[in-house]
């Protein structure tokens, strides 16, 4: 895949990668682009895009390439970027980073599914304080089949539908899956964590949309 | 002495018999492993892509409650479990406030002194107390395992893991004490894509494609894993990337309890070993193992 020549931004750069540092507790000023980040990328083959790329578009400024791409979405979170740096940069912390400031910009995921279920998943053990697989793949799955539907795929919301019944159906027969309802007593704790980060989120989505206000007047 | 025990979500549904396996083989082994009392959900990886302080905050309840029962050492045999619950001791311990600020919501305080264990520590433990040699009643000759240890359990997140983070040994150690055939072998610890499987299947096909090639061509006969992730992954999409990738071949995806409980003499359906997509009694049977 070839890649675009990178722009440099002075107005943003300083603030942007000062903004990635803090929430990701990375030190990208380290970072020396010697690519044994991208060496050791197990999903680099498929987006094309690798952690040193990802880092140089955060160090010249470049916002809107940097939070809307598909390393950020196809990160499986493997962290043999940071096994493999020679300055210690977890760059999986930097996509997990860069995945938050994208959904505070509303920006659409190149890839949403993977947004779906991440959210699916969270909501699902803050809600009864365990994780029910079957309960929060069923949501995730509505919002799919549902997204396919609304957009009038249907031959992709029929697929979908299949392979999760061939799946469910061979877990079935190896007794793989349960319908009891696992929860923990003390769940208030976790609802009360969630509801302290969607604040938190709320709070830092409304500060991002003013300062993208204050830039345009 | 005993040790806390945190199973996690996944050991209480899909992965039920890694429970059941895990408790039994401790017990063989005498060392005594306590679940602890009404745990929650550590977030896995999904919490950390939906906000840092929840990332954190899952795990420290567990934490918390495990400190405060009295325990030392926690045992956690799920690799994502573990690997989230370390990742919330480093930050809780570089960050004051965080800590104070989690501990404002807890009814048990979190003080961040357990120590965490994976399976394989604790198997290793108690190899080192000599504590397998009476147990094994038979040695896995023709077995050749390919041990597969994923990449959550090699994590180095500034902190000192207990085995080498690009060439862990560890389950080598224990396959070779059985008896089995361990070689070497390149994809050991890379990621089989975990949730990818079910939200961007493509890349998760090519990726265990690209394991189950290697290890079919290193000349294994089965894969071992601890982790419940990729034994799941590994199996139930099999025939999939398999046959994706042209690969003729099928192998049982193992827990490294259930070889350990051939070697024993445990029946295998006393582990539930039977609940793999793809068959894990077959090879057994035909080397004569069980």
């Amino acid at each position: 895949m070839t890649l675009s020549a990178l722009s440099y931004n002075p107005q943003t750069a300083k603030s942007f990668i000062d903004e990635v540092i803090e929430r990701s507790h990375q030190n990208l000023y380290a970072c020396y682009q010697c690519r044994r980040c991208a060496s050791g990328c197990t999903v680099g083959e498929e987006t094309g895009i690798t952690p040193d790329y990802l880092i140089r578009l955060v160090t010249l400024g470049d916002r809107d390439a940097a939070v809307d791409n598909a390393l950020v979405w196809q990160c499986v979170s493997c962290y043999t970027c940071g096994t493999r740096c020679p300055n210690n940069i977890q760059s999986g912390r930097i996509t997990e980073t860069l995945k938050k400031m994208s959904r505070e910009e509303d920006v659409i995921p190149l890839n949403p599914n993977i947004a779906y279920f991440h959210d699916a998943f969270v909501q699902g053990c803050t809600r009864w304080g365990r994780v029910n697989e079957m309960e929060f793949m069923g949501y995730y799955e509505l919002k799919n089949i549902g997204k396919h539907m609304l957009s009038f795929q249907f031959r992709k919301a029929y697929e979908e539908i299949a392979s999760q019944i061939k799946l469910g159906r061979s877990m079935f027969k190896q007794k793989r899956l349960h319908l009891k309802l696992h929860t923990s007593r003390g769940r208030k704790e976790v609802k009360q964590f969630y509801k302290i980060a969607v604040k938190k989120k709320a709070s830092l989505k409304k500060e991002r949309r003013s300062q993208i206000k204050n830039r345009q007047e | 002495m005993e040790v806390a025990y945190y199973p996690g979500c996944s050991l209480h549904q899909s992965s039920q018999f890694y429970d059941l396996q895990t408790k039994r083989i401790f017990s063989e082994l005498g060392t005594k492993i306590v679940e602890i009392n009404d745990w929650s959900c550590c977030g896995a990886t999904s919490a950390g892509k939906f906000d840092d302080f929840l990332a954190v905050a899952l795990p420290s309840r567990n934490l918390g409650i495990a400190e405060n029962a009295g325990f030392t050492e926690m045992l956690i045999p799920c690799s994502g479990c573990y690997s989230s619950h370390l990742m919330a001791k480093t930050r809780l311990r570089s960050n004051e406030t965080l800590r104070s600020d989690i501990n404002a919501e807890l009814a048990f305080p979190v003080k961040n002194t357990i120590k965490l264990l994976t399976i394989l520590e604790l198997l290793l433990e108690a190899a080192k107390q000599g504590k397998f040699e009476s147990k094994i009643t038979r040695q896995l000759k023709g077995l050749k395992p390919a041990s597969y240890y994923g990449c959550m359990t090699r994590f180095a997140y500034d902190v000192p893991v207990s085995d080498n983070v690009e060439n862990p040994q560890g389950m080598e150690k224990i396959l070779d004490m059985l008896g089995a055939e361990t070689m070497d072998w390149s994809y050991k610890t890379a990621c089989c894509g975990a949730s990818a499987a079910i939200n961007d299947s493509e890349t998760a096909m090519n990726l265990m494609g690209k394991i189950m090639k290697n290890a079919v061509h290193s000349g294994f006969n089965c894969i071992v894993t601890t982790c419940p992730m990729c034994q799941l992954n590994l199996d139930a999409y099999q025939n999939t990337y398999c046959n994706k990738f042209g690969i003729y071949e099928r192998l049982p995806v193992y827990f490294i309890t259930e070889l350990i409980g051939v070697a024993m003499g445990i029946p295998l359906e006393e582990l539930n070993a039977h609940r793999h997509f793809i068959d894990t009694l077959g090879l057994v049977k035909e080397l004569n193992l069980i």
